[in-house]
């Protein structure tokens, strides 16, 4: 399988007055295409900083972050908000809809960025919304809430689908379905599509081809699943 | 449209009362300046038509008698375009002797034409009056209706030929006291001179020469042609360039004798009221339209800031979804841009249709200029742009350091910044042996300075204007006080006849007292020999006038060694005492040099004074032109050489009724400050309650009453109230002060003088806006849900 993600030796250290801390101390590993991977490790590993350097919403202190062959750890602010809109589609524990768009409006809102957007109403047929097309959020429970933010980011056709702790605000069986929702994602495309999942929650990383293990800002794993369970098989 | 712009639409919505403040103010901001300049403009577009289509003279020439050969040099003169002579009188009305007119006989109207609203155009041939459509207005007159005048023996009555409008009698009043024109009892008329009668012009020539039998007349004067005797008192002059006028005034001065003032149109009484009501727009214009906008950009930066504070992960989202910075940017500014457009375009059209319509019909009440439209100019419409920007500019400035952050950073919650060494001060010293609630004030007042400077900001412009609406008032009542009731010791004032005898004089004098003055028109030459028009008041009135110092404590005007002049004028000219000025009466070059020996205030008129005695010291003739009376003359207006009779309490009367005008114009601005306080604390109140409904909740978790809560609430509200009072009322001070210096005219001399009364009343009001606001708002508290308030903060 083709390499996607090549993350190299990098380092991310935070300021916070005279303080410094590293949230990343030269984390590497690789990422292929068309994997459904998860990221492990527990509260204050740096894989939620991982999931940010990845998409482009911040950068690293040092070291390459290479996607599709090209260094985006090199890029500057515009170039990396480019890289964002056309390859990055972003999953929110906390869904982070725009509250005052309807569900259609929230989807079609990335047709304002990307050049051939997927269908908002196709996908939300397939998000399982289309009756709630209309509806703005807070009329919505939190699985739906979560599948609208699914509509959105696999609207753009991401070349990288980054989930950070999807299921952490759910109950056990609606989180099932949005996985389930993401491993659709992830087969579909002719299996090309690359999901990264970032949590805390190790019965996921039952689901994924690649469990990466963080601890400290260090990568403490990388393994294959070869034999990924099915989502129904977890036990939650 | 756009996503983004719907999104835009319903957070305005959600937010609907903060950003209907900022609308508010910008619109009322944008208002009060179109709406001033609107009709500004309309005063000065209007003017300057009827100014040049009915050809307003550039000269006024008084003196005695001009002949026709008087006219013909000034015509001859070089830049002369054109003169005209006219016999202006103060008649009184045969009917009403409380009523006058001031008559112009002419012999044509190419000067100074008239604006006929209705009737017939001036033909020297016809026989009737043209008369001033204001006072025609009021007295119920009507074209073919007649009017009968009497002016000392001559007594005519005139059918009305048309009533109109001329451009130097915009603003015409029966005396320099009266600060208004009181159109019911005293219009402009105009007549042919074929009007006056031979018989009168007769007798006025044979009591000159002292001829009383018309026989011995005709015998001396052969073929008398009565028309060369009429004694006309006026000659206005029309000039080709006006920027050499200062020569035509010259050769005249040079080549007519009988010329005794030569005075420029804007020198005179109806350009200059004008002009200075168009300054005094002027002069309120940036205050009031600045203080509103200043509001609505304190509104911004609150809303703004509480907005976007709020949107801090839509944000970070926006951003995680690719949406460029600019986009984003743009998106939020739009916030700011598009309310204060809307506002500053429904500014536009409120100063236009409703400021400038009002005020404009408000000064042509005044003054008597036909076809005042409000105009809005480009100026309007750049400063409403500008208002747009700067809205917009501050909306970015308090934008953009949430969309400098990277996304990563956005998307992260914000921890409320406590800086520990800002909030030292209530751990210690007085404040450690407060309260709670004082020391929980405090310190959400250091962590919200914003919000509590935008408070005190608007609360303080509320009490200001109440202060400067009521100070004005004041202000003006004591002007009437100091005028008419300190410096004006009379009842009556008889202006006597230009013509009257020494004898007349002493028979008046003997029956009404010897309580008299002249005015003299005098020019006075500064040291790079400029003159400047000016009077002497030639004082012989013992205690019937009286004179105040610049504390307003009475002085006499005793030094018969030289003249006083008022302490404006002094300030203007920097005269000291001991200076000595150069003057000269008009019609007389002989310059003469007085030291000044001292200074009096005067409200009304900035001149100088001097004694009986000085004047005749120098040569000069007292002839008194006024006596001051203490007589009953209510049913006596009449009188045998007396040209008008002034009653004090007319005087008053009309400036009572401009107070009236005055009061409704103070209602509207108290108006104005109260609904300015009530946004303005409902404003801060609604985004200081939704700020700390959290932390109330959180309080009423711990088992705080809702008493106890709401006083915590309204004691914020209560502090910034008292120092914006605190606060305010100087600044009233100061603001009044400041208006009333830019608004009157150079003329004046009445500054500030507001009441003790006035500061309680603000002092109140602004506190008890803010405390009911404060409580209708702390009702919320009772409605605080406990367990939603804390959920949905997670």
């Amino acid at each position: 399988m083709k390499e996607l993600i090549k993350f190299k030796n990098v380092k991310k250290t935070y300021k916070t007055g005279e303080k410094t801390f590293n949230a990343l101390d030269g984390a590497s590993f690789n990422i292929n295409k068309g994997e459904l991977v998860v990221i492990l490790g527990p509260s204050g590993a740096g894989k939620s900083t991982i999931l940010n350097l990845l998409g482009g919403m911040d950068k690293a202190t040092s070291g390459d972050i290479i996607i599709d062959g090209e260094n985006i750890a090199k890029y500057n602010d515009k170039q990396l908000t480019n890289y964002r809109a056309e390859n990055i589609g972003f999953i929110f524990q906390f869904y982070n809809i725009l509250p005052t768009l309807t569900v259609l409006e929230n989807v079609e809102i990335v047709n304002d960025i990307v050049k051939e957007p997927k269908d908002a109403t196709e996908i939300l047929k397939e998000v399982g919304l289309d009756k709630h097309a209309n509806r703005f959020p807070n009329q919505l429970s939190g699985g739906e809430q979560q599948r609208v933010s699914i509509a959105r980011a696999v609207a753009k056709k991401p070349l990288l689908l980054l989930c950070d702790e999807p299921t952490g605000a759910l109950d056990s069986k609606t989180g099932v379905e949005i996985l389930k929702l993401l491993k659709t994602q992830c087969e579909s495309n002719n299996g090309d599509n690359t999901v990264v999942i970032v949590t805390h929650n190790s019965l996921i990383a039952e689901i994924a081809n690649r469990v990466i293990k963080i601890k400290n800002g260090k990568v403490e794993s990388n393994n294959i699943n070869k034999t990924p369970k099915k989502i129904e098989e977890i036990e939650w | 449209m756009t996503k983004l712009t719907k999104k835009m639409i319903r957070d305005i919505k959600l937010n609907l009362s903060q950003f209907i403040t900022i609308f508010l103010m910008v619109m009322i901001g944008v208002m009060a300046y179109s709406g001033i300049e609107a009709y500004m403009n309309g005063m000065i577009n209007a003017a300057d038509k009827f100014y040049s289509e009915n050809n307003l003279q550039d000269l006024n020439i008084m003196g005695i008698g001009f002949s026709k050969e008087n006219l013909d040099k000034i015509k001859d003169i070089n830049n002369v375009k054109n003169a005209e002579r006219k016999l202006v009188l103060n008649a009184i009305n045969s009917y009403d002797n409380d009523k006058g007119y001031l008559i112009s006989f002419i012999e044509s109207n190419e000067i100074s034409k008239f604006y006929v609203s209705e009737g017939e155009e001036f033909d020297v041939n016809k026989s009737g009056v043209w008369l001033d459509k204001f006072y025609a207005d009021e007295n119920n007159l009507h074209v073919g209706d007649k009017i009968k005048f009497k002016y000392d023996s001559l007594e005519l009555e005139e059918k009305i030929l048309g009533t109109i409008q001329v451009p130097d009698h915009l603003y015409d009043v029966k005396d320099e006291s009266e600060l208004l024109p009181n159109r019911e009892i005293y219009g402009f008329a105009y007549v042919s001179v074929n009007e006056i009668p031979e018989s009168y012009i007769k007798s006025e020539v044979m009591k000159n020469m002292n001829i009383e039998d018309e026989t011995i007349f005709d015998m001396y004067v052969k073929d008398f042609n009565y028309k060369e005797y009429i004694p006309y008192n006026y000659i206005m002059v029309d000039v080709d360039n006006t920027e050499e006028i200062s020569q035509v005034k010259k050769e005249i001065e040079d080549t007519i004798e009988n010329a005794l003032a030569i005075i420029n149109i804007e020198d005179t009484p109806s350009y200059q009221m004008y002009q200075g009501e168009i300054d005094e727009g002027k002069a309120y214009v940036g205050v009031f339209s600045g203080l509103f906008l200043f509001i609505a950009v304190l509104s911004v930066i609150t809303t703004m800031t509480r907005v976007i504070n709020k949107q801090r992960i839509q944000i970070g989202t926006l951003k995680a979804l690719g949406f460029k910075d600019f986009r984003v940017l743009t998106h939020y500014v739009g916030y700011g841009f598009w309310v204060s457009l809307l506002g500053a375009l429904c500014g536009l059209i409120a100063g236009r249709f409703f400021i400038g319509e009002v005020f404009l019909g408000m000064e042509m009440d005044y003054f008597e200029v036909p076809n005042g439209v409000p105009i809005i100019t480009i100026q309007s419409y750049i400063v409403a742009g500008l208002v747009t920007l700067g809205i917009s500019l501050v909306t970015y400035l308090t934008c953009r350091k949430q969309l400098r952050e990277n996304p990563a950073e956005t998307l992260r919650l914000e921890l409320p910044k406590v800086k520990s060494n800002s909030l030292n001060i209530t751990t210690k010293g007085f404040f450690k042996e407060t309260g709670f609630s004082t020391k929980w004030n405090i310190r959400d007042i250091v962590r919200n300075k914003i919000r509590t400077i935008t408070g005190i900001a608007g609360i303080t412009g509320c009490c200001l204007l109440i202060v400067c609406a009521l100070g004005m008032l004041n202000s003006m009542n004591y002007f009437i006080e100091l005028q008419f009731e300190d410096l004006y010791n009379f009842n009556y004032k008889l202006s006597l006849k230009e013509d009257i005898s020494d004898e007349d004089t002493k028979e008046l004098e003997d029956k009404y007292g010897a309580n008299t003055s002249k005015t003299l028109g005098i020019e006075i030459k500064d040291k790079d020999g400029n003159r400047n028009s000016n009077n002497i008041f030639v004082y012989d009135a013992n205690e019937y006038v009286r004179f105040h110092d610049d504390k307003d404590n009475y002085i006499n005007i005793d030094n018969d060694g030289g003249i006083y002049v008022t302490y404006k004028l002094a300030e203007t000219k920097g005269y000291k005492l001991g200076d000595i000025i150069n003057w000269h009466i008009y019609g007389d070059n002989n310059y003469y040099e007085s030291e000044i020996v001292g200074f009096n205030r005067d409200p009304q008129n900035q001149n100088v004074t001097m004694t009986r005695n000085y004047l005749e010291s120098l040569g000069i003739e007292y002839k008194p032109d006024t006596i001051y009376t203490n007589l009953d003359l209510s049913n006596n207006k009449d009188i045998q050489n007396v040209e008008s009779v002034q009653d004090i309490n007319t005087l008053k009367d009309s400036i009572s009724e401009m107070l009236s005008m005055m009061k409704s114009m103070i209602i509207i601005i108290i108006g104005v400050a109260v609904v300015l306080g009530v946004v303005i604390i409902y404003n801060m109140g609604v985004l200081s309650y939704s700020e700390k409904q959290y932390q109330f909740a959180t309080l009423k978790v711990l088992g705080f009453t809702d008493k106890k809560i709401k006083s915590i609430f309204i004691k914020q509200n209560n502090w910034i109230a008292i120092i914006s009072i605190i606060l305010g009322l100087p600044g009233g001070n100061y603001l009044t002060d400041w208006l009333f210096k830019a608004a009157i005219d150079e003329q004046y001399d009445f500054g500030t003088h507001i009441n003790v009364e006035t500061y309680i009343i603000a002092a109140i009001g602004t506190y008890l806006v803010s405390y009911l606001v404060s409580k209708i708002l702390s009702k919320k508290i009772e409605k605080i849900d406990m367990v939603s308030s804390l959920k949905s903060n997670e």
